[in-house]
């Protein structure tokens, strides 16, 4: 089975980019605006591996971090940080890797694809 | 010794004996025979000794001597005195003889007191010399430190102890008006009463120099930021007597300032947004790639939509950062406002109609012309046009969405109405929406396009108001006059003339009932810099 990547951005471009660049690359995907729905999506869905934004509007990323390292089911979930601002590393700084906006699509891939397989 | 030197004498031999002599010590001699007509040579020869015998017939020596003392204080008179008249000798130093030598004539002591006195005469006209001269020193002096006072490049005004203007150079009578008879607060400030913590008084009180930063107000009720020094003036005893204030103006330093800290702010708040549009455009990019190696012509046609859609938006917050960055003035033009009117709803339609949003218009007829920058007044226009559309396409709660634009005029104003049944703004926003960088729309905002689209109407010398219900919709009013007023034209910053005007600064007028703490409150003090303080608040 596919395994499944979550997308977590308010821009709703950049989830449909996103998803579009993992579904070629043959993985499955969900998504979530925020983080005050994500741990929804994430209980849900149960994916491989998340792609979180900092900053969004209602909860930010690290308040959704934090949020998942407290269930143990999904605490061992990978994390990978994209965001626009720089020094995210200590905005979470478990995540498994960290990219800025606008990032290289080849090295995300790459990463997923250590991470993930 | 070259003196002049007036004998007066009534025997010829002395008269002749002694003029030798005098001669030979090196005097300009002349000679009268009696007090009389010693007065008469004395007009003419103008000697600075005059050497008298005292027993003279017709006028005395005495009775020259208070003559010659009465007319020409300056002038050293000796005596000569025969024997037994050593009492009158010395009733004449009481009328201010030089001194007084007896017959027969000792040649020595006649040339110790010919001496002393030439030395006297001597000293005293280089006194009077000295004196013209300080005289004429103080005169230019005092005319340079007057020209120097009236030609420092600030306001200079010196104030005694009840804060009364003593004096003030050039620059304060021309900012402040004349000093006389007001007080200092009265002319810098406008105020009735002193004002609190003066640094002017600290001065008076311990005699140390304090430098402020505020705002005065001009004679004509501009307002200015100055920079404020005091300085003590002493009298001779060391005690303060007055005060000097120096206001040095540095508005436009202030200005520069501001601009500068808005432009690293903005730089700051953009770099977020733009990220995300960079990465929006590359998504755009590789579904387009992928639709052409797909061959899916669907998925290459909604890519190149998207795309076009991304680029539009970057191309317009460039803009905007290039407006903002290079305060532009106003390039006014003559237009139609029908013809602009309908320009501009051909603009909004487009993006309307691909969200289902129905695009009215009404638009008045015989609306005539205006004077506008065409260029700036639609892009600010169309910022509320498409904001409008962008409150219908989020408002998920009301089956059908529309946006009306309504035009009129009288023939001072153009009155634009924006009416949309979309979301509406709530009383946080609508406090805000005038803040530069302040952005409902997340990161899809730049914060940067409603703060331009006031600054253009205000530019223009018009008005905003926004009347919004949560929920119902909202209602923009623009009202531009046909016309810009001059002062607007004069190419000062919108802020300045809100800041003198005392309205709020970056704020237009609002119909829904203002918040307390709103932007804008406190500005009182920095006309300038009154919204970057609120920003500061706000973070």
């Amino acid at each position: 089975m596919a395994k499944k990547i979550m997308i977590i951005d308010d821009d709703p471009d950049i989830v449909t980019y996103l998803t579009d660049l993992f579904t070629d690359s043959g993985y499955a995907t969900c998504s979530a605006a925020d983080g005050a729905q994500a741990l929804d999506v994430v209980k849900a869905e149960r994916p491989d591996c998340i792609t979180l934004d900092i900053e969004m509007p209602d909860e930010w990323g690290p308040r959704f971090y934090r949020k998942l390292s407290q269930e143990p089911e999904f605490r061992k979930i990978p994390v990978i940080v994209i965001s626009g601002l720089n020094a995210t590393k200590y905005a979470v700084p478990k995540a498994a890797a960290n990219f800025s906006k606008p990032f290289d699509r080849e090295e995300l891939l790459a990463t997923v694809r250590q991470i993930v397989d | 010794m070259n003196e002049k030197i007036l004998l007066v004498d009534d025997e010829v031999g002395i008269r002749k004996f002694l003029g030798i002599y005098l001669t030979d010590m090196g005097f300009e001699v002349a000679t009268a025979e009696n007090g009389r007509q010693a007065l008469e040579v004395f007009e003419t020869f103008d000697p600075a000794i005059v050497l008298t015998d005292i027993k003279m017939p017709v006028m005395d020596g005495i009775e020259l001597l208070k003559a010659l003392k009465a007319r020409a204080p300056d002038t050293e008179v000796i005596m000569i005195s025969g024997h037994g008249d050593l009492d009158l000798a010395i009733e004449s130093l009481k009328h201010r003889a030089a001194d007084f030598v007896t017959k027969p004539v000792n040649h020595d002591m006649l040339e110790a007191a010919l001496r002393n006195a030439s030395e006297k005469a001597a000293m005293r006209r280089e006194l009077r010399r000295h004196t013209a001269h300080l005289g004429e020193m103080v005169r230019e002096k005092t005319a340079l430190h007057q020209e120097l006072f009236d030609a420092a490049p600030c306001a200079i005004a010196v104030i005694d102890r009840e804060q009364m203007l003593v004096s003030a150079n050039r620059q304060f009578r021309d900012q402040f008006g004349e000093p006389g008879g007001r007080t200092c607060y009265q002319a810098f400030r406008h105020r009735q009463a002193p004002c609190g913590d003066c640094k002017a008084m600290q001065t008076f009180d311990d005699g140390v120099s304090r430098e402020t930063e505020t705002v005065v107000t001009t004679a004509d009720g501009t307002h200015r930021n100055v920079l404020i020094r005091t300085a003590p003036i002493r009298d001779a005893a060391g005690e303060i007597v007055q005060v000097m204030e120096m206001a040095t103006d540095i508005t436009t330093v202030r200005r520069l300032q501001c601009h500068l800290t808005d432009l690293g702010l903005m730089v700051g708040s953009m770099s977020h947004g733009v990220k995300g549009m960079l990465t929006a455009l590359d998504g755009g990019m590789y579904r387009l790639e992928s639709g052409i190696r797909k061959a899916d012509m669907e998925q290459v046609a909604s890519a190149t939509a998207a795309v076009g859609q991304m680029v539009g938006r970057i191309k317009s917050m460039v803009l905007d950062i290039l407006y903002y960055a290079k305060s532009r003035a106003l390039e006014l033009e003559t237009s139609d406002v029908e013809v602009f009117a309908e320009h501009l709803a051909a603009l909004v339609k487009p993006r309307a109609d691909l969200h289902k949003v129905r695009f009215m218009t009404d638009i008045a007829s015989e609306l005539d012309t205006f004077l506008i920058d065409v260029k700036a007044v639609s892009s600010a226009l169309v910022n509320f046009l498409e904001n409008a559309v962008d409150a219908c396409i989020a408002d998920r709660t009301k089956q059908a969405h529309t946006v009306v634009l309504s035009v009129s005029g009288d023939h001072e104003w153009v009155v634009f109405d924006i009416h949309d049944n979309g979301t509406g703004i709530d009383q946080e926003t609508l406090d805000r929406m005038f803040t530069l960088f302040f952005s409902s729309k997340g990161s899809k905002g730049t914060g940067l396009g409603l703060y331009i689209a006031n600054k253009v109407v205000r530019q223009h010398g018009g008005s905003i108001a926004v009347d919004s219900t949560p929920g119902q919709g909202t209602n923009f009013t623009i009202r531009l006059p046909r016309e810009v007023p001059p002062e607007c034209l004069r190419g000062e910053d919108p802020d300045e003339i809100a800041a003198a005007a005392n309205e709020e600064p970056g704020t237009a007028e609002k119909t829904a009932a203002p918040k307390a703490g709103a932007p804008g409150n406190g500005k009182g003090d920095r006309p300038y810099c009154a919204w970057i303080g609120d920003m500061a608040d706000d973070e």
